[in-house]
């Protein structure tokens, strides 16, 4: 706990040098960097400690202080959730200081990294606290830095909009987490996590309200369908460094936050289970569904979040539904794959974003319509925004498919196993839709960026090269991590199952102690270093052929079309609406055709089909309220006196009743 | 102990190249033409391997990496099914996702290079082939769904092992109906009539040969061997089904699954020349009716 304490201290170091040092630029970024990265392997490595079966400690701030012992602590859950808060956040920070550079000339910057490492110190907060106050206090620190943060680019009246949503929403989510504490303590002795955990392993009414109000509240934290409508326009907003760490690490506060109420209150109930089952499938079918549907670059990957955490709340849910029915090798699975999935998810997706950062800075287009040929001029760019693309499709040898071929193994497991737990096998059919759905999405975007000649002429011409070491270091050190951890997944489910038992998420200790696991980790690293190897060798193989060397270059082909102009390829639009036009309304696209123009526009279904109609909509019956805001004094005194009448009539009712 | 499957699967990579060809002369000869020969792939695929290669001034690595993904990622998957319905060459617990994960990276990479090259025409086969596979996934997955419900097991060589066959006719119904699907599947996963016309000449209407025009010499090869492992394996998943392999002597069941191989080829041929192929846009409906076969097949098994 000490090195961890040390980690906030220097990150906030980190942040007092950016602010501190502002007016001597080079110094301040060198101060931060540093601070930032040693601030991030102080903590990680106490996180690795805890992980690898050291033992945990719990700091209580002493003394009385209001609701109960200010109490941090680090166990193997909190560890898990530090890996990407500190190693994402170290990451983007670093690229945060190339990437922020580019403004220093019109825009003070130093405010900016301070509030960043602000958000990584609520991030920490909320992740160690063991208590309800300090939860919810590390809580707010982590919300509203993040506002400020999406505000950074606030002339764009685009950018406040999507704040304004954003923190209108989170205060919803930390409303429903108060509410969600507050049955929690109904039953309980002490607003100590330990002892709500311990006043609530019965069913109850009030033990059914905190589970309920916690779907709600780290369900709109997690940005699950249909709570998930302020996350896109957020993370589009925010500066690309903060959209990663949003993107690949805060929507996992809502994640874990569900993880640490089903430590707390023991065996969750069936009901719970098929909810998050029922939310993962969903929110993973429409999100990517939406993203499909997206030519904006970050809306896009920030609707493949949507779907992300949709296969971890599937993971999640087979794993509370293998707890409810009794059957501990289902559980173990879908919770080790959830748990696998936010890890994995936070890697690809913040590599994502720092690509996504890079093309931005490169270009200054966000609509992928308006580029293309990207791949020749940054080549290293592509190359890891490539790693990033087929991991979060899912597919081997990457990390993506670790996380979910351990979620499909639960759903088939649950398939082997009795009834109704068997139901949940239909889960692989919707998981399998969700990855094809990714593929059709990555595909678009790839070949739409890096691939092709350039879709606008602006996009020709410009001057384009990969971004220096400071920002293409963070991006190559988290494709190493995703390449690594799909050769050898072992080295993470090891510390998952690890979770699984010291939490005690999973009852009886017979499945966790099964060892078999192993043995299939390690099929999985065969067959990657296979796949691998056999496409070297190929290559190689290609040169010994007789005419292996030699290779003409010409135009394309494509059929000997005489004439072939860059505007007649495919666009994101086109590439997409064959699909989209299958889909029909569940896409929510709109359709624009000219004699010679082809653009897709899309509107979200829950945003613009539901939350903001109903918004107008009450702001059209509050005008009929108006009539009694006339201004008139007596009419004012009239109400008092009635509002006056009613309660008094209230208490003599109540009294006697008494 | 390792060795029969390693000769199952070799066995299986040689003939693999006639059965595009078997089903080509079965379509032939059923519509009074005399067609080319069967081994004509394997003729193909020499010339193509000693032949130069043209490259688009446009592309870049991931023209030339594609193919080779391509037939990598389908021996992958073929090392992952238990081919001769004993033991598959290399087996874990859900090893069915990296099974349609493995096909899936080929399609990624054969999609990507195909929109290298910039052309319109391939821009349209990459839109098409992504839209097929969005529908013809969750299919397999329930066809899959529908041995892991009668088998018990969650590995392939489980579930298409010695257990199937003790299970087999208890379940032979949904055995029957997934069999069906993964037969509907295995022509639009090789792009076959009705859903894919491998004959065309009209690029509007193709799907899988118009990514891959600009392909040529030993990459173009590549790509059609890959096409035909493609064929070759659906076909095994198809035969396994069907046949409970495993009861059958460990030297005989590799014979069978080649004459099963055969019997999908024609049986391919024979649906070729009695329909012609579908409006484009009717295609993810044929898929659907694929899904919704193994749809029942589930329902069945979990009543």
């Amino acid at each position: 706990m000490r090195l961890l304490l040390l980690a906030v201290l220097l990150l906030l170091g980190a942040g007092a040098g950016a602010l501190v040092l502002r007016r001597r630029p080079r110094l301040a970024d060198g101060v931060y960097v540093t601070l930032l990265l040693a601030g991030a392997a102080a903590g990680l490595s106490q996180a690795v400690v805890v992980l690898a079966g050291g033992a945990e400690s719990v700091v209580a701030v002493a003394g009385t202080l209001p609701g109960g012992p200010w109490a941090f602590g680090l166990d193997p859950l909190s560890a898990w959730f530090i890996l990407p808060i500190l190693g994402v956040g170290a990451c983007a920070g670093a690229f945060g200081v190339g990437y922020l550079g580019f403004e220093r000339s019109h825009r003070p910057v130093a405010g900016t990294h301070a509030l960043f490492v602000l958000l990584l110190v609520g991030l920490t907060g909320v992740v160690t606290a063991q208590a309800i106050v300090p939860f919810l206090a590390a809580w707010e620190i982590m919300a509203i830095s993040a506002y400020l943060l999406v505000m950074h680019d606030h002339e764009d009246a685009d950018v406040r909009r999507a704040g304004l949503i954003y923190i209108i929403l989170t205060h919803l989510s930390t409303l429903a987490l108060i509410g969600m504490f507050a049955a929690l303590s109904v039953n309980a002795t002490g607003h100590s996590f330990t002892e709500l955990g311990l006043g609530n392993r019965t069913p109850g009414a009030a033990r059914t309200v905190a589970l309920g109000l916690a779907l709600v509240g780290f369900g709109l934290k997690a940005g699950a369908v249909p709570l998930h409508f302020w996350l896109p326009g957020a993370h589009a907003a925010a500066p690309s460094h903060v959209s990663a760490v949003l993107s690949g690490v805060m929507l996992k506060v809502g994640i874990y936050g569900l993880f640490r109420v089903v430590s707390l209150v023991g065996a969750p109930p069936a009901w719970f289970g098929w909810a998050l089952f029922g939310l993962g499938l969903v929110s993973g079918v429409l999100g990517v569904l939406w993203a499909l549907a997206q030519h904006e670059l970050k809306r896009l990957l920030a609707y493949h979040s949507v779907e992300n955490i949709g296969i971890i709340l599937l993971g999640m849910g087979v794993g509370v539904l293998g707890v409810a029915y009794g059957q501990p090798a289902v559980a173990v699975l879908g919770f080790t794959g959830a748990l696998l999935h936010t890890l994995n998810h936070a890697l690809f997706k913040s590599l994502l974003f720092l690509g996504a950062g890079a093309v931005l800075r490169a270009t200054g287009r966000r609509m992928i319509d308006e580029l293309g040929g990207l791949g020749r001029r940054m080549p290293w760019t592509a190359v890891a925004f490539g790693v990033g693309s087929v991991a979060i499709v899912g597919l081997p040898p990457l990390n993506g498919f670790v996380s979910e071929w351990t979620v499909f193994q639960g759903m088939l497991a649950a398939g082997a196993s009795r009834e109704p737990l068997r139901y949940a096998v239909v889960g692989a059919a919707g998981l399998g839709l969700i990855g094809a759905l990714a593929l059709a999405c990555f595909t678009k975007l790839d070949g739409t960026l890096f691939l092709g000649h350039p879709r606008s002429p602006i996009a020709g011409r410009l001057p384009l090269r990969d971004p220096g070491t400071v920002m293409l270091g963070p991006m190559l050190a988290l494709a190493g991590l995703c390449v690594a951890i799909g050769l050898l997944p072992a080295v993470v489910l090891r510390p998952a199952r690890l979770i699984l038992t010291e939490l005690a998420i999973v009852p009886g200790s017979g499945a966790l102690a099964d060892t078999s696991w192993s043995a299939d980790a390690m099929g999985v690293t065969v067959l990657g270093a296979g796949l691998v190897a056999a496409i070297v060798l190929l290559l190689l193989a290609r040169r010994w052929l007789p005419a292996g060397g030699v290779a003409r270059l010409a135009p394309t082909w494509s059929c000997a079309m005489a004439v072939s102009t860059s505007r007649m390829q495919y666009t994101a639009s086109s590439y997409a609406a064959f699909l989209l036009g299958a889909f029909g309304p569940l896409a929510g696209t709109h359709v624009s055709r000219t004699a010679d123009s082809f653009h897709t526009s899309v509107a979200d279904p829950v945003q613009d089909g539901a939350v903001l109609p109903a918004w107008r909509m009450l702001g059209r019956t509050s005008v009929l309220l108006r009539g009694i805001q006339g201004g008139r004094l007596r009419w004012y005194l009239l109400l008092v006196i009635f509002t006056l009448l009613v309660l008094l009539l209230y208490l003599t009712k109540a009294g006697r009743a008494s | 102990m390792i060795l029969g499957p390693l000769l199952t699967l070799l066995l299986v990579l040689a003939v693999a190249p006639a059965l595009p060809g078997l089903a080509t002369r079965t379509r032939a000869l059923l519509t009074g033409r005399r067609g080319a020969p069967v081994l004509q792939l394997y003729r193909d695929l020499a010339r193509l391997l000693r032949k130069n290669v043209v490259y688009s001034r446009t592309t870049t690595a991931v023209f030339r990496i594609g193919p080779m993904v391509v037939v990598a990622t389908v021996v992958a998957a073929a090392t992952l099914l238990p081919l001769d319905g004993h033991a598959a060459l290399l087996s874990f617990r859900g090893d069915l996702v990296a099974f349609t994960g493995l096909l899936g990276l080929g399609r990624f990479a054969l999609v990507l290079a195909g929109l290298d090259t910039g052309s319109s025409f391939e821009g349209m086969g990459a839109s098409r082939e992504v839209t097929v596979s969005v529908f013809a996934e969750p299919a397999l997955f329930l066809c899959l769904t529908v041995l892991v419900l009668a088998t018990g097991e969650i590995s392939l060589a489980g579930m298409l092992g010695e257990r199937l066959a003790a299970v087999w006719f208890g379940a032979a119904p949904s055995l029957v109906l997934a069999a069906a699907a993964l037969f509907m599947l295995a022509l639009a996963e090789t792009s076959r009539v009705p859903v894919d016309d491998p004959a065309t000449h009209l690029e509007l209407t193709m799907i899988h040969e118009v990514i891959v025009l600009d392909h040529s010499g030993p990459e173009l090869g590549m790509i059609l061997f890959g096409n035909a492992v493609k064929l070759a394996l659906f076909g095994a998943l198809v035969t396994g089904v069907l046949l409970p392999l495993g009861l059958l002597p460990v030297w005989l069941a590799p014979l069978v699954l080649v004459a099963g191989l055969g019997v999908v080829a024609i049986g391919v041929g024979i649906v070729e020349s009695s329909m012609a192929r579908l409006r484009m846009n009717r295609v993810p409906q044929f898929l659907v009716a694929a899904s919704a076969l193994a749809v029942f097949g589930v329902i069945l098994l979990l009543r």
